[in-house]
């Protein structure tokens, strides 16, 4: 990932080359999963904090939920692609 | 009707139960009548209700007249009411009044409130009544109107009998002779002859004699019927016959009048006895005189019958004498009988003469009356003659005009056949003179064409003859002209020659230049291709060449194949430069990593799907060289050995087989590959038409 960007300079920053569709994917979704998770867990930490006597399990909860919002909008995605090639096919 | 008086209650303001109580009054009357026994039948009913109706309203309305009072009198109206429509029908016969008469006595009754059949028998009683009435005043009115009559004797049944019957009686009674000689005619058919053969005679004093005249007379009319045809011939067949007789009469007068007194007893004996046997069969006609004259048997037995019955009369009377002068008279008159005079004279001859016989003054008349006798004789014979002149004259003026007509007829014939002859000469003639005409005209026709045909062939000779002078004329011409040209050309032709040579190299000279300028644009032309050729070749990295390609298009000069070659190449190929093999390779290594890691996906990939084929994409075996299958791993494999081996062709056919995510991902390869092969292509194609036109000049 690392040799595409110096190889086409000039093109990446109009369309990325196609060789490179799917690892930009990736990367949106693993940035994706990062953001929703940490928010998770920051949300499970202010109700375990707020509500539950600083409980262990909120923070988990909000996690999952984030790591599962994440997941599931990137296999959306992933499908979306797959649909398109089937149809331009 | 209700309604416009509930309205007019209510717009007077007084209060509806009042409107609903005149309502619903009639049908309470009218129960109540049922109940009661009162008869009611429909019309009836209805009547009722209507004079009840106003009574209602006028509660209310203060303009109307004082209403007629409650239920009771009401109801008790309604027996009236009832009995007054059948009255009008009544006046019609005497035996309705009596039947209408009659129901009244059982309406007390039912009023008891008497049983179901009761009613129903009073029912039917009115019922047949009121048919009666009703079948009667058809009856009646059918006489009156015609349009009724027809309507009642066609839908009525046995109206048609009534009226006829009704009609018949009343004929009889109008005319009561009338029927009765229309019944009893036939037997009175006999009594019309009775009164004519009792009318009017000459006799005075005889009824024997009447009886026996009239029968007589009636044979006479018979007879002068009858032998109106017959009469004719008998006149004049029988003149001589009749002649003989007068003379005798003649004689037997002159000799019976002088013994007459001496003979007298003897013959009133022979006479009485004759008379009784005639008045014994008088009714057979046949003349007892037949014995003494029977010469009378050929005249007709009318004139036979007035001699016998003068002999009966003689023996009564005083002298025979004048018998016998009496019936040698009508033989006499016999013959002249078809002549109306004539027998008229001997009619009244005879009348006086048994006038004076009956009166005995035979002796004082004798003379005068033989004078007489012969006086009408002679008036009988000068009538015949007359008749016969005037016969022959008649006969003689149908022949002449007979002969006439022929004659006229003959003539006209005549007459007709000459101007038929005349007038078909004259056709003949006309005929034949309108024939010559037209022979001549046609004559004359024909010689007129004939002589047209003749100078037109002529004309044509003529100019046939001209057209071949001026083709003499031409081809003299046309000789001296061929000899004119081979004179000049034996000189000029070589002048000719040395033009044409001169001309040649001229030409030559100039198609040579041409050569030279091909072949200089052609060597510019495969210049320029393998400077553009160069160009790409040389470079380490892509490189626009888009000035070669102009260089190349403006000495290409329009050329077709070079301009579609040209065309062919994607625009972005000569802006940008075209990558090297090299740098092809270098990208796909990446590609191909990219590829296999998306190889294993399947149709519908999430992320599952897509870690998995990453994590076994790294521990699948790699394939060498040339491998066989549709899979993706052998399709890289073999178009990387394509790439080692230089075959852009074929590396490129290769991944266009791929599909799916790893199609997406290949996709920008492709379109560089496709490129470089089309800018080759094009240079290829541009450079054998270079050859070619090098080719062509030389």
């Amino acid at each position: 990932m690392a040799d595409t960007a110096p190889s086409t300079p000039s093109r990446a920053v109009s369309r990325p080359v196609s060789e490179a569709l799917l690892n930009e994917k990736w990367d949106r979704c693993l940035s994706n999963l990062i953001i929703k998770s940490s928010l998770g867990l920051g949300f499970g930490v202010v109700f375990s904090v707020l509500i539950f006597k600083r409980r262990a399990w909120p923070a988990f909860v909000g996690v999952g939920f984030g790591a599962g919002r994440a997941y599931e909008e990137c296999n959306y995605s992933l499908k979306a692609a797959a649909r398109d090639i089937r149809k331009q096919a | 009707m209700l309604r416009t008086s509930l309205q007019s209650v209510r717009a007077l303001g007084s209060r509806p139960a009042a409107a609903a109580a005149s309502r619903q009054w009639p049908v309470s009357a009218a129960r109540r009548a049922v109940v009661s026994g009162q008869r009611f039948y429909a019309s009836d009913k209805k009547r009722s209700d209507e004079t009840k109706i106003p009574a209602s309203e006028t509660l209310t309305a203060p303009s109307t007249p004082p209403p007629p009072p409650s239920l009771d009198t009401a109801a008790s109206t309604t027996i009236p009411s009832k009995n007054v429509p059948l009255t009008p029908p009544s006046p019609d016969s005497v035996a309705t009044e009596a039947a209408d008469i009659a129901p009244p006595p059982p309406l007390p009754t039912p009023r008891k409130k008497k049983g179901f059949f009761r009613r129903l028998r009073n029912f039917f009683l009115t019922l047949t009544l009121l048919s009666a009435l009703g079948f009667g005043g058809g009856v009646w009115y059918s006489r009156i109107n015609d349009n009724f009559h027809d309507f009642f004797t066609e839908y009525i049944p046995y109206g048609e009998q009534a009226v006829l019957y009704l009609e018949e009686m009343d004929f009889k009674k109008r005319f009561p002779n009338v029927a009765s000689r229309v019944a009893g005619r036939r037997p009175d058919g006999e009594q019309v002859t009775v009164p004519a053969q009792s009318g009017a005679s000459w006799r005075v004093a005889d009824t024997r004699e009447t009886a026996g005249r009239q029968s007589s007379a009636v044979q006479k009319v018979a007879a002068a019927k009858e032998p109106s045809k017959k009469a004719e011939p008998v006149v004049a067949a029988q003149p001589k016959e009749t002649k003989l007789p007068t003379a005798e009469a003649k004689a037997e007068d002159l000799q019976k009048s002088a013994p007459a007194p001496v003979a007298e007893k003897k013959r009133t004996a022979k006479k009485v006895a004759e008379k009784k046997a005639v008045e014994k069969k008088p009714v057979e006609n046949k003349p007892v005189e037949k014995a003494p004259e029977p010469e009378t048997a050929l005249v007709p037995a009318a004139t036979a019958l007035v001699p016998t019955q003068k002999p009966f009369k003689a023996p009564e009377v005083d002298e025979p004498s004048r018998w016998p002068p009496a019936s040698p008279i009508d033989p006499l008159a016999v013959p002249n009988a078809a002549d109306p005079v004539v027998q008229d004279l001997v009619r009244m001859l005879n009348d006086i003469i048994t006038v004076i016989n009956h009166d005995g003054a035979n002796d004082r008349y004798g003379a005068t009356i033989g004078k007489a006798k012969g006086e009408i004789s002679k008036v009988g014979q000068k009538i015949r003659d007359i008749k016969t002149s005037v016969e022959k004259e008649a006969a003689q003026q149908v022949r002449q005009r007979v002969d006439g007509f022929d004659q006229a007829a003959n003539d006209l014939v005549a007459r007709l056949e000459a101007a038929m002859s005349v007038q078909e000469q004259q056709f003949r003639r006309e005929f034949e003179a309108e024939m010559d005409r037209l022979r001549k005209s046609y004559d004359n026709k024909v010689q007129l064409i004939q002589e047209r045909e003749r100078q037109l062939a002529e004309e044509k000779l003529n100019n046939q003859l001209l057209e071949q002078a001026v083709q003499l004329q031409r081809a003299f011409t046309q000789d001296i002209k061929k000899h004119v040209e081979q004179e000049r050309d034996g000189r000029l032709g070589k002048l000719n020659e040395l033009t044409a040579a001169v001309d040649g190299l001229e030409k030559l000279t100039a198609s040579w230049n041409d050569v030279i300028d091909a072949n200089l644009r052609t060597q510019q032309m495969h210049v320029a291709v393998e400077a553009v050729r160069a160009s790409l070749e040389d470079a380490h990295h892509p490189r626009p060449f888009i000035k070669e390609l102009v260089a190349l298009k403006e000495i290409a000069a329009q050329d077709p194949v070079v301009d579609a070659a040209i065309a062919s190449v994607h625009p972005s190929a000569y802006q940008r430069g075209i990558s090297t093999p090299a740098e092809l390779i270098d990208r796909f290594r990446r590609v191909a990593a990219e590829v296999r890691k998306a190889s294993l996906l399947p149709d519908d990939a999430g992320v599952a799907s897509h870690a998995s084929s990453y994590v076994l994409s790294k521990v699948m075996f790699k394939k060498q060289g040339l491998a066989a299958g549709d899979d993706v791993e052998s399709i890289l494999t073999r178009t990387q050995t394509f790439l080692e081996e230089g075959d852009l062709d074929n590396a490129a056919r290769e991944m266009n087989g791929l599909t799916g995510w790893s199609k997406t991902l290949s996709r920008d390869w492709l379109g560089e590959v496709r490129k470089v092969l089309e800018v080759r292509q094009a240079l290829e194609v541009i450079q054998t038409e270079a050859r070619l036109q090098s080719l062509k000049v030389e």
